[in-house]
């Protein structure tokens, strides 16, 4: 297992043509997960999704104001129908993208700066890992999603108020992993070695245990982004979401609102997919990713 | 260690949990913006009570002061009086308790009976299509949106087919066998909603050890015996394999108490999870702080129930 | 290996499905030893306050209505019919007033139902102000019980309003069960129920039903009883299940008012009606007149020029909303209601040149007026208004003028509105205002306790004095128009419409409710569940 750290920096850079063996351990983890359909289909999702949300006003005008049609049922006009206020489907779905995916990847990129510096910390020094163990059960034994509602309700909502919400409350599960990861790591003899010749804590954490642990950063990343997606949408939809802008959640909350849940299939369905596609596409990924690096599942 | 002394470090760490929990809560309200009496009187409560509230949680002295006096009255039970109501709040909530316990325990049963079988399947044809089958659909429903989820299946299984009542917990007038029995008619579709979203992980983990497991040489050594597969799966390995889910239950309690809150919305379940919807719409706030410390005391207490199930099942532990 | 799996799979698959399947129809051959008729209500709250001069939610409303009677009966249009009370009226200089009330009522528990009650209830009222009633009866000074049918009034001024406010607005409750005067208000009243209504509450279920049963003496419907034995309330908070219990059959009625897509899918269902009843209040707009710029007249004209009043009523409530010609007495009153009332017209242009008139410019260019923003607060869980306050942002923009929307949860609302006045444009409903030389009072006399706006015209209170004063309707109804006009032509309320509200009920399995207006009373108040009778 340790080998992987080591990246020999001569190594060569021609890919595919040499034998497994002579590969970077970067290129055959990257081999296995091209050979895994379900993980590459699942990335080519991701990736649409994020160019949907960039492209967001190239592709569909901010959904506001108010049209004459109605409630109406996905037609040419309106591929995904129309809504109680009349506004098109389609146009909330694609800006929801925005919305959801930046809470998602900003909540969770704060909670990993969080639990990669508390994993890490943990890991290293010894006297703090007690704390900061205690810290990370105790909080993940927490029913959370009351507590986030009961923040929120406090706070007032916005997407700030959501982001730092989810992040509060995702950072112990990526602690937890991260530590144990990286635990794996400072048990070595290379970082007692390090030690010796005298390098600052501060320069083994970052030249050697973060690299370590930077393969569960990837996976920590996309898993807590997917279930922050979720979270989104269910504080969006108790009505705790941001009134200004458009996310999924909130799209289901104007349908539930309204009585449009039951009614206008469009407005429950599509937002729902959404949700699902991303949500999926982010776990295979992370579990394709998963089996591509490690040698026991890899299939080579 | 001695089961006792296992028990006893896993009751203070249950303690410490729920010290957190109400410390979190208190400060959180009197931290955050806004005027700190709006977390205990609201307008619209009479003058009479306001006042009251004020007194007994001590609102105009030190913070400290404050603490111990909100502590206090937790210890005494007191979570309150709700603004909507004027009602105190642990009545409100104690009432609505049983049926948040009967949903998630009943979900929590259902993925443990439904899990095993499954991630036995997954782990024993690992990386075949059935693996895959199983892994997808586990991820699939992990991912679903538990309100648009609980309405489908309110509108397909409820309306149309007609086979199961829409919300609600219980009939009316029924007592007896017919009163359990419309009960857990009542309870299929939530609950099915719930471990649809829990399955997943509680499987996958399972496959995951049970590889692990598999491998093993002890497995390895039953096999050279001659047992049959079937037995060194089902008597050996998923033993050992159990063992860290039962930890990931305790986990997954904490996740199923606050999904509950979407399942019983949808549902009319007259549970705990109902009472914080109704409540954050008035932003309710005592009801909001209740809810949470009730259920965080409710996850402790299973979470030290499995801590219990896994102490009597690891020799390790019983060893000492 | 493969096939023990799959039969252990199996196996407890076919064992969990036989346990649901045995559940579920054991659920529904349930048992039945009699037969009473029950009438199943879902209502999306549960009751919370059991008292009912104090309870003021819907859910509260619809469930004390049904055990404590009100004196009058509210009709169409607004005015009131005798019901309890069947005589009323007042002394020649207008500072006394009497009722006379039927002798055949009882309460539950045997006693009779006698003017004492009332002089009771009213006095607790008045005394330690409870609710909006207490607002309504400034003039009140005494009540006695000349007979045990027979109450009398002792009034301070003329108050040609005085008998029907109290007629609908105070239900009367038992002074033998409920304690002195000076504790009514704190009264729980959950326990022990005491009713003179057509039913009386026998169980109590917290957030999951309300069971009551028909007492046995009503006098005021011919059958003298409810045609029913049990009424059950039952609480969904999704009003989107509530549609599906409905047409699945777990729900009779549905006592909330629907919202147009729900509506609209149960019109098309065979067993299912869906009865409209218009409202008796409306939905308005109120401008801060202790703000600048709001206080000048010819900024709330261009306000009122820069909203689409057609699209409000054809988007934001597709169509279930009428416009009351920006007056504010509602063409549902009909005795009232002035013909010659025209709406606002929506001309941004218009609201332009006011604007520009006024002395604004919009130097920077940005199609706005500049130092002209204003904020608008509404409830966001209303969902009607949340959808028409956009509607308003955007005509106004057309006008030029910026309106910034403030959408917060209802107690942070109220506040804001009530005690400390702090918006420039307030959105909201009034639900039930029938009664014009009453309501007008109440919300435009200075320092009034509706009077969000800060409205202070003496021009207006000497109207409002005059109609009140009035001793017959024909009197009040000059000085009342002349007000709703001034009202309208200074925009101290810009009322955008009234609303059509829709209730569904299973008409396959029961008939003969009776509908009334505002959904305070739609089809659950009580003349309507004593009178419903199933079809057989």
């Amino acid at each position: 297992m340790s080998a992987s750290n080591m990246t020999p920096a001569d190594a060569p850079a021609a890919g595919g043509l040499l034998a497994p063996a002579d590969l970077t351990p970067g290129r055959r983890t990257w081999r296995a997960f091209s050979r895994n359909p379900l993980g590459m289909i699942s990335a080519a999702i991701i990736l649409l999704m994020v160019a949907v949300a960039i492209a967001a006003p190239l592709l569909a005008k901010f959904p506001s104001g108010y049209g004459r049609d109605i409630l109406m049922p996905p037609s040419g006009a309106h591929p995904f129908g129309t809504d109680d206020l009349g506004r098109d489907v389609l146009a909330q779905v694609i800006w929801g993208t925005r919305i959801s995916m930046i809470i998602a990847f900003a909540s969770s990129l704060l909670a990993i700066l969080i639990g990669v510096a508390l994993g890490v910390l943990a890991a290293y020094a010894r006297k703090l890992d007690g704390i900061v163990s205690t810290l990370v059960d105790v909080s993940l034994a927490l029913p959370v999603l009351p507590l986030m509602i009961l923040v929120a309700a406090l706070i007032g909502p916005s997407v700030t108020t959501l982001v730092m919400v989810i992040a509060l409350f995702s950072w112990p599960e990526v602690t937890r992993i991260v530590r144990s990861q990286a635990l794996s790591v400072t048990r070595l003899p290379y970082v007692d070695a390090a030690r010796t010749i005298g390098g600052s804590h501060f320069w083994i954490m970052t030249r050697h245990i973060l690299p370590a642990v930077a393969p569960i950063i990837v996976v920590s990343v996309v898993l807590t982004a997917s279930r922050a997606v979720l979270s989104e949408a269910g504080l969006s939809f108790l009505g705790l979401g941001d009134p200004e802008s458009w996310s999924w959640g909130k799209i289901l909350f104007n349908a539930q609102r309204s009585g449009a849940l039951t009614v206008a299939w469009w407005c429950t369905l599509f937002p729902s997919l959404a949700i699902l596609l991303l949500v999926v596409s982010a776990t295979l990924v992370s579990i394709a990713y998963n089996d591509a690096r490690n040698p026991k599942t890899r299939e080579t | 260690m001695h089961l006792t002394g296992y028990f006893l470090q896993r009751l203070l760490r249950g303690l410490v949990t729920f010290w957190f929990a109400v410390t979190v809560t208190f400060f959180l309200v009197r931290l955050l913006p806004g005027d700190p009496v709006s977390a205990v009187a609201s307008p619209s409560m009479t003058e009479e009570i306001r006042q009251r509230q004020l007194e007994v949680y001590g609102l105009d002295r030190p913070l400290l002061a404050q603490y111990f006096a909100y502590l206090g009255q937790l210890v005494q039970g007191n979570l309150g009086i709700s603004f909507l109501s004027s009602q105190p709040v642990s009545k409100i909530l104690l009432e609505r308790l049983p049926w948040t316990l009967l949903l998630t325990g009943t979900a929590l049963i259902v993925t443990v009976l439904l899990g095993i079988p499954l991630g036995v399947l997954a782990a024993t044809r690992a990386r075949g299509w059935v693996d895959q089958i199983v892994q997808v659909s586990g991820v699939i429903g992990q991912s679903l949106f538990v309100p648009s989820i609980g309405i489908f299946l309110l509108y397909t299984l409820g309306l149309l087919a007609g086979w199961f009542p829409i919300g609600g917990a219980v009939k009316s007038d029924l007592t007896g066998f017919a009163r359990i029995a419309s009960i857990a008619h009542h309870l299929v579709l939530p609950c099915l909603t719930l471990v649809m979203a829990q399955l997943a992980s509680y499987v996958l983990t399972l496959r995951a050890t049970l590889i692990e497991a598999l491998g093993e040489e002890y497995c390895d050594l039953a096999r050279a015996k001659g047992t049959p597969e079937n037995k060194v799966i089902w008597k050996h390995a998923l033993r050992n394999a159990l063992l860290p889910t039962t930890t990931l239950i305790g986990l997954q309690i904490g996740f199923l108490v606050g999904g509950a809150v979407l399942t019983e919305t949808i549902y009319a379940y007259p549970g705990v999870g109902r009472a914080i919807f109704e409540a954050v719409g008035q932003l309710d706030f005592p009801v909001l702080q209740g809810a949470f410390v009730l259920l965080a005391a409710t996850v402790v207490l299973a979470n030290l129930a499995t801590d219990l199930a896994y102490g009597l099942l690891d020799p390790r532990v019983r060893a000492g | 290996m493969i096939r023990e799996i799959r039969n252990a799979l199996t196996r407890r698959a076919v064992l969990m499905g036989g346990v649901v399947m045995a559940m579920g129809v054991a659920g529904l051959t349930q048992v039945q030893a009699q037969e009473p008729t029950r009438l199943v209500i879902g209502t999306t709250a549960d009751v919370v306050n059991f008292n009912p001069l104090v309870g003021n939610s819907r859910s509260d409303t619809w469930v004390t209505n049904l055990m404590y009677p009100r004196l009058m009966q509210m009709t169409a249009q607004g005015s009131k019919d005798p019901y309890v009370a069947t005589e009323w009226g007042y002394s020649e200089d207008g500072l006394s007033a009497w009722l006379e009330i039927r002798d055949d009522l009882t309460w539950s528990d045997g006693t009779a139902f006698t003017a004492d009650d009332i002089v009771f209830t009213i006095t607790a009222v008045t005394t330690e102000k409870i609710g909006v009633t207490a607002g309504l009866i400034p003039a009140f000074v005494s009540a006695t019980a000349a007979s045990p049918t027979r109450v009398e009034f002792v009034l301070s001024r003329p108050d040609s309003t005085f008998l029907t406010n109290i007629g609908f607005w105070m239900p009367i409750v038992p002074k033998h069960a409920f304690p002195e005067v000076g504790q009514v208000a704190t009264f729980a009243n959950n326990t022990d129920f005491v009713s003179a209504g057509p039913f009386i509450l026998t169980s109590v279920e917290p957030g999951q039903r309300y069971l009551l049963e028909a007492v046995d003496n009503y006098p005021l419907v011919e059958a003298g009883r409810a045609n029913i034995d049990e009424v059950e309330f039952r609480v969904f908070p999704d009003v989107n299940a509530q549609a599906l219990a409905l047409r699945a059959g777990d729900l009779d009625v549905i006592a909330n008012s629907l919202p147009a897509p729900i509506a609209r899918t149960l019109q098309g269902q065979p067993n299912i009606t869906v009865a409209q009843a218009p409202s008796l209040g409306w939905s308005h707009m109120l401008y801060n007149l202790q703000r600048e710029p709001l206080s000048k007249v010819e900024v709330r004209r261009a306000l009122a020029h820069a909203v689409d009043y057609e699209a409000i009523r054809a988007i934001a409530m597709q169509g279930l909303a009428e416009s009351t010609n920006s007056s504010v007495i509602s063409p549902v009153l009909s005795y009232w209601a002035d013909p010659e009332a025209q709406e606002y017209a929506f001309d941004p242009e218009l609201s332009k040149q006011l604007l520009t008139d006024a002395g604004y410019t919009d130097a920077d260019g940005d199609g706005f007026f500049d130092n002209l923003s204003l904020s608008l607060l509404y409830e966001q869980s209303a969902a009607d208004i949340a959808n028409w306050a956009q509607i308003v942002k955007d005509s106004s923009a057309q006008a030029g003028i910026r309106i910034e929307l403030v959408g917060l949860e209802r107690n942070t609302y109220l506040a804001r509105a009530r005690e400390q006045k702090d918006f420039d444009i307030y959105a909201g409903n009034w639900a039930v205002m029938e009664e014009p030389a009453a309501y007008l009072g109440l919300a435009f006399r200075t320092g009034a306790f509706i009077n969000y706006a800060s409205v202070s015209d003496p021009q207006l209170e000497a109207y409002i004095d005059e109609a009140q004063s009035a001793t017959t309707p024909e009197a009040a109804r000059v000085p009342v128009q002349a007000a709703a006009k001034l009202i309208q032509d200074q925009v101290y309320d810009n009322v955008l419409y009234y609303q059509t509200f829709q209730f569904a009920y299973n008409s396959e399995r029961w008939e003969n409710f009776v509908m009334q207006p505002s959904d305070l009373l739609s089809l659950v108040n009580p003349l309507s569940l004593a009178s419903v009778t199933p079809k057989n």
